[in-house]
């Protein structure tokens, strides 16, 4: 508590010494030149210049009626001579002035003054000092400038200020021992730089700017002493900024040619270098290639030529499956004679392809005994096969889709054969009868009109049906004219007597006809009865009938070049136009295709 | 050995003189002794701040070895530390006078507080430049010495007072035992002066046992011992006398410039 007392004490000591530090700072001897208009007559201040004299000043104040001299009298009183005495010198020159010259100023003596009305005896103002503090130095005189350098950059420069002490200070002796103080400016600025105390009579000042004027003053005053003297008169620091544009013009000048040359043999280089620039920058699509292929062979070389090529390319090996369909179908079926007997492929594909359908169904190899099997099976669409099977109301059993032996797929056939027995095909009457022929027929005879008669082969057909074949045939012969078997020009030629019967099976065509087709009429079929058919898909003949075979050797080329399937002594009614030029027998045929070198003994 | 002291004494008070230098010397003490990463350079430059004399003024003892190999100082040398020193000694006394009247309110009654009767009073001084100039030499010499004189005692027991006071800092209490320090240091120089001057045959004879000057017991009117504050405005007032006073007699006795 006593603390926290002493404490606050001092705080309030120290705030009340801050605030009268000022006062007493005026005490010791800073004057105050401006009288104060609302008190009476006060003394406004006392100073000294050099330390062995002082001078005093007052103000009448509010008091007007006290102006004239002598109303006022200023006392003196020193603490060695305790009466009062009268100023001694009254400045006549200045008004309500009082001079000590060095006779009556003690230095390091207490002066106390006082400012009286005699009359009425009344003291209006007091004060005390003695005379070092208060001691404000003249101002130094003197004051020049040097300059220093001037910066690289030519922005800034270094000045050098010199002075002289002020003439009324002793300073040689040292009876007034003086520090200055330099402030500057940049000229119509508000705020003085301020350096430090400089006991000496120079000042350097750094970082001026150019082309700014600076002011710079100083001013004085005693070491170890407080009071300042009067600032010096201003002097102003100016130097010229050193114009050197010119040597920055140079510089834009070659930095701009510069940079159009280098812009010309930009566009130079260019223009000189454009392909190669083109390829560098926008390099060309390589065109596809394959390996071994030229492709300027494939735009215009022949079809031989790029068959062997692309032969020889793995990619392109031919599918044999896919080349030659036909492949597929010739497959044996050698288990179940007794199953072919029901029904033969070529009833199967002459159903089918009476309507026109490329369909080509084989729905007799089901299962898996040895049958391609990159080939699947296809399943038929029900309507297809409607639109495909032949009427065949009066076979139950025997129908080309029917097929005992195929298990997979009965509920199909019983209900193709539902269908069928229900739905008769509108078409001839005579197709359904097809059924039961082969693929291939002989074609017996010609019309006509062009169109080929054929005759049914091993067919195990009942004698009333010889009308319905007859009818058959016709419908064979233009079945077959748009089939791909003949050509038309084969088929005008021919000549072929009307059909023996049925039982004789099939004929072979004249052979003058035979002229550079020779494979035209590729499956050529003849009547030979020993003959056995080399690529018969279906069962040998039937016993009841002479064996007619589909397929035939041929045995001899007469000097026509026509193909000899059975030699004349054995047929000669058949070929009756034909001379009988005997060429050199043949060799006993293999069964088999015509070789080449067996071709080559053909030709005369 | 008790030469050996008083130079280290010496040296520690030329330390302790210079605030700026103290303060340096404590910094780089601390770092060295912290271990910090001093590099041997800067060990280097404390030691020469620290140590070297060079530039000091007074404390360092003119040759003892004799004329051989050592700089005689001449007497206008010695004038210019003497005065030197002075000087110093009356900037100090007038910043802690500055920082008394900050906290302390002297009264308001100036005639009653203004003649301030300080124990010096009684020694005869001369009140003016022209009364100083117009002093013998032997006699203003006798003035300042006696004026340091009076000022011995009752400087250490300014100090001794301001260091137990706990309104002051440490560095006012500091400032008041380097004052009483300089003050002893100042007169002993003036006596060298003295010496070197009765030698030169400049001085008569007149000064007489200026060694065995009374020591005056600062008393005020009232018979109180005077107060710090008082102390201070009257030793203020004393040192710019001595200075003043020293600056007179070597114009005087070394004749340069215009005296």
């Amino acid at each position: 508590m006593a603390e926290a007392m002493a404490y606050s004490l001092s705080l309030s000591l120290l705030y009340l010494g801050l605030l009268c530090g000022n006062g007493l700072v005026s005490a010791r001897g800073s004057e105050l030149f401006t009288p104060d208009p609302s008190r009476g007559p006060h003394f406004t201040g006392c100073r000294s210049r050099e330390q062995e004299t002082f001078r005093c000043w007052w103000s009448t104040g509010t008091f007007q009626n006290l102006t004239e001299p002598g109303a006022l009298r200023v006392f003196y009183q020193t603490k060695n001579a305790l009466e009062w005495r009268e100023c001694p010198d009254y400045t006549r020159t200045v008004e309500n002035e009082c001079y000590f010259n060095k006779t009556f100023t003690h230095i390091w003596t207490s002066y106390c003054i006082q400012l009286r009305s005699v009359p009425q005896n009344i003291t209006y103002d007091d004060t005390c000092f003695t005379v070092e503090n208060i001691v404000h130095p003249d101002p130094p005189i003197g004051l020049n400038w040097t300059l220093l350098n001037v910066s690289r950059s030519g922005l800034h420069f270094d000045v050098l200020v010199r002075w002289a002490p002020p003439p009324s200070a002793d300073v040689q002796m040292g009876w007034m021992s003086l520090v200055y103080q330099v402030q500057y400016r940049v000229k119509n600025a508000s705020h003085w730089e301020m350096l430090d105390l400089e006991s000496g009579t120079q000042q350097s000042l750094y970082g001026l700017h150019t082309d700014k004027e600076c002011e710079v003053r100083v001013r004085c005053k005693m070491l170890a002493f407080d009071n300042f003297g009067e600032f010096s008169d201003s002097i102003f620091v100016h130097v010229a900024q050193i114009p050197s544009k010119e040597s920055t013009f140079p510089t834009t000048l070659v930095l701009i040619f510069g940079v159009i040359g280098v812009v010309i043999l930009l566009v130079l280089l260019i223009f000189s270098q454009q392909q190669r620039l083109m390829v560098i920058f926008l390099p060309p699509i390589p065109a596809p290639k394959i390996k071994g292929i030229d492709p300027e062979l494939l735009k215009n070389g022949k079809l031989d030529q790029l068959n062997s090529l692309l032969s020889s390319q793995d990619m392109y090996k031919p599918d044999f499956y896919h080349e030659d369909p036909w492949v597929e179908f010739i497959q044996l079926d050698l288990d179940d004679p007794a199953e072919k007997n029901e029904s033969s492929d070529t009833q199967h594909l002459l159903g089918l392809s009476r309507s026109g359908s490329s369909h080509v169904l084989n729905f007799k190899s089901d299962d898996d005994s040895g049958r391609a099997s990159c080939y699947d099976p296809e399943l038929p669409n029900p309507e297809d096969l409607a639109s495909l099977l032949p009427a065949h109301s009066g076979r139950g059993e025997n129908h080309p889709l029917v097929s005992s032996s195929s298990p997979s797929i009965p509920d199909l056939g019983i209900q193709q054969t539902s269908e069928v027995e229900e739905t008769p095909i509108q078409t001839q009457p005579a197709v359904h009868s097809w059924g039961n022929m082969d693929f291939y027929a002989q074609v017996s005879d010609f019309t006509p009109a062009g169109g080929v008669v054929l005759s049914p082969g091993q067919l195990n057909s009942s004698p009333e049906k010889k009308k319905e074949e007859e009818n058959e045939k016709k419908i064979q012969l233009q079945l077959l004219s748009d089939g791909a078997y003949t050509s038309e020009n084969t088929a005008r030629q021919l000549d072929v007597p009307p059909s023996p019967g049925p039982e004789q099976g099939y004929h072979a065509f004249p052979t003058q006809a035979v002229e550079g087709n020779l494979w035209n009429g590729e499956y050529l079929v003849s009547a030979g009865d020993s003959q056995t058919p080399y690529l018969l898909p279906e069962a040998p003949p039937a016993p009841t009938l002479p064996p007619v075979s589909d397929y035939t050797v041929v045995q001899e080329v007469d000097a026509q070049h026509s193909l000899l399937l059975n030699p004349p002594s054995s047929q000669p009614a058949l070929c009756p136009h034909t001379p009988n030029k005997h060429l050199p027998a043949m060799p006993t045929m293999p069964m088999g295709y015509l070789t080449p070198d067996l071709l080559g003994n053909l030709n005369p | 050995m008790g030469q050996m002291t008083g130079q280290m004494r010496d040296k520690v008070k030329e330390i302790f003189s210079n605030p700026l230098l103290l303060y340096s010397c404590l910094y780089f003490s601390l770092s060295l002794s912290f271990g910090s990463s001093l590099p041997p350079v800067a060990v280097l430059l404390v030691a020469l701040l620290c140590l070297d004399p060079h530039g000091r003024v007074g404390s360092a003892p003119i040759c003892t070895h004799g004329p051989s190999g050592c700089h005689v100082p001449s007497l206008a040398d010695l004038f210019d530390r003497v005065i030197q020193h002075s000087a110093r000694m009356h900037s100090l006394s007038n910043d802690l006078h500055s920082e008394f009247e900050q906290y302390f309110l002297p009264s308001k009654n100036h005639i009653g507080k203004i003649y301030r009767k300080c124990h010096t009073s009684n020694i005869l001084t001369p009140n003016g430049k022209e009364n100083a100039q117009k002093l013998a030499r032997e006699e203003l010499t006798e003035v300042i010495l006696k004026l340091l004189m009076a000022w011995r005692d009752p400087l250490f027991q300014l100090h001794q007072s301001m260091a137990h006071q706990q309104d002051f800092n440490s560095f006012s209490s500091n400032k008041a035992l380097e004052m009483g320090d300089m003050a002893h240091e100042l007169r002993k120089g003036v006596e060298k002066v003295a010496e070197k001057m009765r030698v030169l045959g400049m001085l008569g004879n007149s000064v007489t046992g200026l060694s065995a000057a009374e020591a005056m017991l600062p008393i005020s009117d009232s018979g109180e011992a005077m107060s710090d504050y008082e102390l201070l405005y009257c030793f203020r007032r004393d040192s710019n006398k001595v200075q003043n006073y020293l600056k007179i007699l070597k114009c005087r006795i070394v004749p340069e410039h215009d005296c």
